[in-house]
């Protein structure tokens, strides 16, 4: 599935959301959209499910013309999952099995089909079959994020929209939480647009990364380049470097020499400091 | 359908042009009258409409209140936002009254008899009720939340001599204010949320539409008992204790005007009273 | 000055938060309480200030005790607490109002809640906010408001609750900027969390897992002793360039600093 929008923008009575985005979303990648607040990420991702009906500009998905109804307003598109921050907040069911079978119910699934849906996501989101007859409500707040998370994931969504996943959650439970869903995307080849302020993680699972700022998309990155290239993007935007990559850039500044990584994630980084840090008195001379 | 435009969209609607928490700052002399003077007053002139009864008194009560919605000095449309929501149960009486009293058949359709006598009535009740909430959207659009709840909490202070937690509704008020374009704004995000799992009111079926609702309001119900808890931690924690004995940032003094203004509301309730004993 | 002994602490009857706590806080102190979600973390903040009561044990403030209602009144006006959501927090309608509430409730004279206000708000940088509204704000600007709100009530505890947790980036360093010069200022800051990283700064550190206190000490000795893992946190980065670096000098916040004047020794 391929999903583009050209010269498509958003406008409020008292100010412009988006402007004049052109962008296109490839198949099976893990996407990182990152910027300031305010800067649009939230409108960008809405605008791709069709939660905002009034937008000017086209979105295409696959080379169609994504539906719209009869007032020419976008409607909302079914085969994308959109996870919403602290999605354990529209739970509403009387037990974890109803909640899970909404969305497919819905769309008419059948009982079978249903069934072998819970099956197979209960234990991709690290849950165990035990929990069908509990009530949402009165599960730990990680297990009912999890239980939301799978509500969504039952349509095998091809797009997984989650904004800010990890919200409010311990550290363990953050990583493992990533990890599921990066396992998930990978079995799934689906793709997964992550909306974060936690730069750490956008440099650990992304392939690609969108740069938003005021409403207009500054650029779309592999965190490579964004990371170790465009430092002064980063800083106009007020936004911070992920950790690994500053001791990267010190120890460049210190050694006075590149060092070549694998990639940006901490430990590739780790593994090419460590020989330099431990020669360096040899290097300084 | 009438359904959908008084259902959720017109809960949604109507927190937008909800009365309370409208505060329009329009320097009128409204504006400076002690917030004790413009309760007591509204409620003498909601009594004194008891005593409307032929048109002369309705014309004399429509020209006063006119009076006042002038020197307000708020744009009209403020006025009609808070009358709105209501358009539909008003037209709903105005027909009830018309078709279900006895008298001179004006107009009939079938068993439908509208009569002359079901109209007067019915119109009267409406335009009754009309003014009422015109009078209610001054008191709110001149007055800050906090000074209506001070005011009332004044205005109450003998009760909480006799024990009764006059400072805790207070406090309620303020805090109701508070939150309504919080809870709104919680409810607009169920609404997304549940519409991004396909979950279409307008598209039901209308036995279906009733619990329709459910996935909104039990989640919207949850988050809103969630605050209360977190909230009443905080009341406790910034030493609330039961609200007595507080001291205040705020000083209501009453003035000339304030003295004036109750003096023309009574000044208005005796011509009705008047008016309805004679007659005229 | 703050005193836990042996406090334990149920809602349910049978399902035990909080088992035998004792620990003791001095006046001055920077206190980090640390634990997995569901450690009973938050449940010892609301102890300490007496929003919930122990049901076995004591929690004694300077000669109060959190049992006693009598003494209630001082020991909410003494010990202030931010909690984590900064909308559940925020009572009334306006930034002014907000601070003024506690003003009112511990009885401050009229004349000196003018003087009052202005510096509580300064401190924490929105003095030019006073009429703002609370779904105007940001979540930073609303948690320097709770901030303000009990600054201005002239407390010598400080709990901040996750008071974090709920905010992007840059509302975060605000928040904690405003924490270390309260502390500089002398105020004793007592901060529940589950940022490693914040936890450098701290002088001390209670780690409590499935309601015990299993250590307090040193948050260095901590990284270095304890397997973090098993207590569902994580290393902050500067401990782990620290493991990786095989650096002789004990680790601080400050990692660059340390790397730099590591450089050129060997």
């Amino acid at each position: 599935m391929v999903y583009k929008l050209d010269n498509l923008s958003v406008n409020y009575a008292d100010h412009v959301a988006l402007h004049n985005i052109n962008c296109t979303i490839t198949a099976g990648k893990w996407i990182s959209i990152i910027g300031p607040t305010g800067a649009g990420k939230s409108t960008f991702v809405k605008v791709l499910k069709g939660l905002i009906p009034t937008v000017k500009g086209d979105y295409w998905i696959d080379q169609q013309p994504a539906p719209r109804d009869a007032k020419g307003q976008l409607k909302v598109v079914p085969e994308l999952g959109f996870v919403f921050q602290y999605p354990e907040h529209q739970l509403f069911e009387t037990t974890v099995q109803k909640e899970l079978s909404f969305a497919l119910n819905l769309q008419g699934a059948s009982r079978q089909q249903i069934t072998e849906a819970i099956e197979r996501i209960l234990p991709q989101v690290g849950l165990s079959e035990s929990i069908l007859p509990l009530n949402p409500f009165q599960l730990s707040g990680g297990e009912k994020r999890r239980v939301a998370i799978a509500a969504v994931l039952m349509t095998n969504p091809k797009l997984l929209i989650l904004d800010e996943p990890t919200a409010g959650l311990d550290p363990a439970s953050q990583v493992s939480l990533l990890k599921l869903l990066k396992t998930w995307q990978q079995q799934n080849q689906s793709t997964i647009l992550f909306v974060s302020h936690q730069m750490e993680d956008v440099v650990e699972y992304s392939d690609e990364v969108l740069v938003f700022h005021k409403g207009q998309l500054e650029g779309h990155f592999d965190p490579r380049t964004l990371f170790m290239e465009k430092e002064e993007l980063l800083v106009e935007l007020g936004l911070s470097m992920p950790e690994p990559v500053q001791l990267l850039k010190l120890v460049e500044e210190l050694s006075g020499q590149k060092i070549e990584v694998a990639s940006c994630k901490e430990q590739d980084i780790f593994d090419a400091v460590q020989p330099i840090w431990h020669s360096r008195g040899r290097l300084h001379g | 359908m009438l359904f959908s435009q008084f259902g959720i969209r017109g809960g949604v609607y109507m927190a937008d042009s909800v009365i309370v928490g409208q505060y329009v700052e329009t320097h009128s002399i409204f504006h400076r009258l002690d917030p004790r003077t413009k309760l007591v007053s509204i409620v003498i002139l909601m009594l004194s409409f008891l005593m409307l009864g032929t048109w002369l008194s309705y014309a004399v009560a429509t020209v006063f209140v006119f009076g006042i919605l002038l020197l307000s000095k708020v744009p009209i449309h403020f006025f009609w936002r808070g009358l709105r929501p209501l358009l539909f149960v008003l037209l709903f009486t105005l027909l009830y009254n018309a078709v279900f009293t006895k008298g001179t058949i004006l107009w009939s359709w079938s068993f439908i008899e509208v009569t002359e006598e079901g109209l007067r009535t019915g119109l009267r009740f409406v335009w009754r009720i009309i003014l009422l909430i015109l009078l209610a959207s001054v008191l709110t659009l001149t007055t800050k939340p906090l000074d209506l709840a001070y005011g009332l909490e004044k205005l109450l202070a003998p009760l909480s001599k006799m024990g009764i937690p006059v400072e805790q509704f207070s406090l309620m008020i303020v805090i109701a204010i508070r939150f309504i374009p919080t809870i709104k704004e919680e409810l607009d995000r169920i609404l997304l949320a549940q519409k991004a799992r396909g979950y279409d009111l307008t598209a039901l079926s209308l036995p279906k539409r009733i619990f329709a609702y459910v996935p909104i309001i039990i989640p919207l119900l949850f988050t809103t008992i969630q605050r209360a808890e977190q909230l009443s931690y905080a009341i406790d924690a910034r030493a609330y204790g039961n609200g007595k004995g507080r001291t205040s940032y705020r000083v209501l003094l009453f003035q000339k005007m304030d003295y004036l203004a109750g003096g023309i509301a009574l000044l208005f309730a005796v011509i009705l009273l008047w008016l309805k004993i004679g007659k005229v | 000055m703050l005193t836990f002994d042996q406090v334990h602490f149920y809602y349910k009857k049978g399902q035990p938060v909080l088992e035998d706590i004792s620990f003791t806080i001095e006046a001055g102190e920077f206190v980090a309480i640390v634990g997995a979600n569901g450690s009973g973390k938050s449940t010892i903040a609301k102890l300490i200030d007496g929003l919930l009561l122990p049901r076995k044990g004591s929690v004694q403030f300077k000669g109060l005790d959190t049992t006693n209602p009598a003494d209630l009144a001082d020991i909410h006006q003494q010990i202030g607490f931010i909690f984590q959501n900064p909308e559940d927090q925020f009572i009334t309608t306006t930034v002014m109002d907000e601070v003024l509430f506690g003003l009112e409730n511990i009885r401050v004279p009229r004349e000196e809640m003018r003087s009052r206000l202005e510096d509580a708000l300064q401190a924490v940088h929105m003095e030019d906010y006073l009429d703002a509204m609370p779904h105007q704000l940001s979540g930073g600007q609303k948690q320097r408001v709770a901030i303000a709100a009990i600054l201005a009530m002239r407390p010598q505890v400080i709990i901040f609750d996750e008071a974090t947790s709920m905010l992007d980036p840059q509302g975060r360093q605000q928040v904690l900027a405003i924490m270390q010069e309260l502390h500089r200022q002398g105020l004793t800051i007592i901060q529940i969390t589950h940022h490693m990283e914040e936890v450098l700064s701290a002088e001390r550190l209670l780690l409590l897992h499935q309601g015990r206190l299993e250590y307090d000490g040193a948050p260095l000795a901590f990284f270095e002793t304890m397997p973090v893992a098993d207590y569902q946190l994580q290393l902050p980065f500067a401990v782990r360039v620290h493991a990786l670096l095989h650096s002789e000098v004990p680790p601080t916040a400050d990692w660059k600093g340390i790397i730099r004047s590591q450089w050129s020794t060997n």
